[in-house]
């Protein structure tokens, strides 16, 4: 799977868990980016992507993420 | 010594001017023993002593957590340094409430046996700094920070005085780079900082303060009144706890402003919420951000595979923990069980919310937004009759009987209703006070509409003019009973 095939299924997550169309993601975006991106909607677009790309994430995985370029590489990491 | 006392502006004039006087490698030295001496005024040398001790070992634990490799002695070290930092606050705020409800429990049961009594301990902003230690720890442990290896920047961050009494509860991250980056004086940030602590001052003691005189005399004796006083007092509490609080973070936002360290906003004007999850966006943010990023998420996380019971559970059992946090007080717990509850609720809802306001042509209403902000605010003021209360009996006392108008209430044949308009509304003192909060409620929305930052760009004659408003504002219109800011007991 490409960064961009990941990124672009990441992006259709974001729009649907947020149920925000508007949503367009890139390596550099952070929750700061994304006003519907707080900390009550975090887990929920952890959980949607675990079960997009059939994978299991610890919190200590996903805790120290600092945008979304770091969450497109832990995918890479785990489905790799 | 708090910041509405004479003695703060004292010892915030000499920090300042020892701060600009000694050289830049000393300067949070300054800070530090300033804000040992400010915690030292409440003369409670056991406080001083937990701040010491609380400091000392969650700057070791964070090294020892942070040198550890092993997956699973990282935890165990966290959840060690955690459980101890807890037990602090846990023997210092909540033993006696544990005693009492354990003697009330073994009583029900085995008539006659208890344990012994404790006495209460002063526990003033242990539940602030030990929060802010413990996400220290978490923040370490999740690498979304390194340990500080300055034990003099570390204690300072920990106890730097203008957050130390009630918060904002700071992140390492935004707080740690900036006590150690080199200072320059900038007149700006002083300006703006002294002016963000008296517009605080004027919140806290012009109108917070005078809206006590609505609240208090109900609040004492609710057995006195019945429906539209409980709820009229039970409006103006809501207005006075947030201008108490709002007021207080401005007054430790610019304490911090004038030494160049921008703390966090706590209040996005929280009344203009348009939903119970949106009112925790905005209102007291440091903390709700920290019991969702360390106690909801890591519940939400262990419990995803209930999918939204998961998540309707953590949010219950976060808030009740908030609650929890607040005091040991069965008030303070019910309140955030309520709190639990209308999340819990919205959880539910959230997935028909858009299809049903869809179907009823309400997406892009004005009148349906001014709705929800008008039910959210009431749901928020029902929640304060348990947080204000003095107890789980009064607040009961109030539910049931809020409503309760008797059959004519307009003709002011409700006993309590008419002592309340007399007393409270209509006295020659009470209309000179409803007519300051009125006057300043107005200056409020004002300031708000105009943003008082932009007030530095006017030109030198309406700047001042508006200083000396301020000024004498306060001067000639605080209330001089002086009570302490809510937030402090917790």
């Amino acid at each position: 799977m490409t960064t961009e095939e990941i990124l672009g299924r990441m992006t259709d997550v974001f729009r649907d868990v947020l149920d925000n169309d508007a949503i367009e993601l890139s390596r550099e975006t952070t929750a700061n980016d994304i006003e519907e991106w707080d900390s009550l909607a975090h887990i929920n677009i952890i959980v949607a992507i675990e079960q997009e790309f059939s994978l299991r994430f610890d919190l200590i995985d996903i805790k120290p993420l600092r945008n979304i370029g770091e969450f497109v590489d832990l995918i890479e990491r785990k489905t790799s | 010594m708090t910041f509405n006392s004479f003695s703060y502006f004292v010892f915030l004039s000499i920090v300042f001017f020892a701060f600009q006087a000694v050289a830049g490698r000393y300067r949070w030295l300054v800070l530090l023993a300033g804000s040992y001496v400010f915690y030292g005024f409440l003369l409670q040398p056991a406080l001083l002593a937990i701040l010491g001790f609380v400091t000392a070992f969650s700057y070791l634990a964070g090294k020892r957590i942070d040198r550890s490799e092993a997956a699973e002695k990282r935890k165990n070290l966290l959840f060690f340094s955690v459980f101890v930092n807890l037990s602090i606050l846990v023997y210092c705020k909540y033993l006696v409430f544990l005693v009492e409800n354990i003697n009330l429990l073994a009583g029900l049961f085995s008539p006659g046996s208890s344990i012994p009594e404790v006495e209460p301990m002063v526990s003033i902003a242990l539940s602030f700094f030990i929060f802010q230690a413990i996400s220290y720890l978490a923040d370490i442990y999740f690498r979304i920070t390194e340990p500080e290896p300055h034990p003099g920047l570390f204690a300072l961050y920990i106890s730097f005085f203008p957050k130390l009494l009630q918060g904002p509860i700071e992140r390492s991250g935004h707080l740690l780079p900036q006590l150690g980056k080199p200072y320059a004086f900038n007149y700006d940030d002083v300006r703006y900082g002294l002016l963000l602590f008296v517009w605080g001052l004027f919140l806290k003691t012009v109108v917070a303060d005078r809206l006590a005189y609505f609240v208090d005399p109900v609040y004492d004796n609710v057995q006195a009144y019945s429906g539209i006083p409980l709820i009229m007092a039970t409006y103006a509490y809501a207005f006075q706890l947030y201008f108490d609080f709002s007021g207080y973070t401005n007054m430790a936002l610019g304490s911090a402003r004038i030494f160049g360290i921008s703390l966090t906003q706590n209040f996005k004007s929280p009344y203009l919420a348009t939903s119970c999850t949106d009112f925790w966006r905005r209102w007291h943010i440091s903390f709700s951000r920290w019991i969702l990023d360390y106690i909801f998420q890591p519940l939400q996380m262990k419990w995803r595979s209930l999918g939204r019971n998961g998540t309707a559970l953590a949010l219950f059992v976060t808030f009740l923990l908030s609650g929890v946090w607040h005091g040991a007080n069965w008030t303070f717990i019910a309140w955030g069980m309520l709190h639990g509850m209308f999340l819990v609720a919205s959880t539910f809802y959230k997935p028909y919310q858009k299809k049903i306001h869809k179907i009823l042509g309400l997406e892009k209403s004005s009148w349906h937004t001014a709705f929800q902000i008008f039910l959210t605010f009431n749901l928020v003021c029902f929640t304060y009759i348990f947080f204000r209360a003095a107890d789980i009996q009064d607040a009961l006392y109030i539910v049931n009987n809020m409503f309760n108008f008797h059959s004519n209430f307009l003709s002011i044949q409700n006993a309590g209703l008419k002592d309340f308009i007399i007393k409270q509304i209509l006295s020659d003192n009470s209309k000179y006070e409803l007519l300051i909060l009125i006057l300043s409620l107005a200056t409020i929305f004002a300031v708000k509409k105009y943003n008082h930052i932009s007030l530095f760009d006017k030109p030198l004659l309406i700047r001042w003019a508006c200083y000396y408003c301020i000024f004498l504002g306060i001067l000639s219109l605080h209330v001089s009973a002086k009570p302490n800011f809510i937030y402090f007991q917790f």
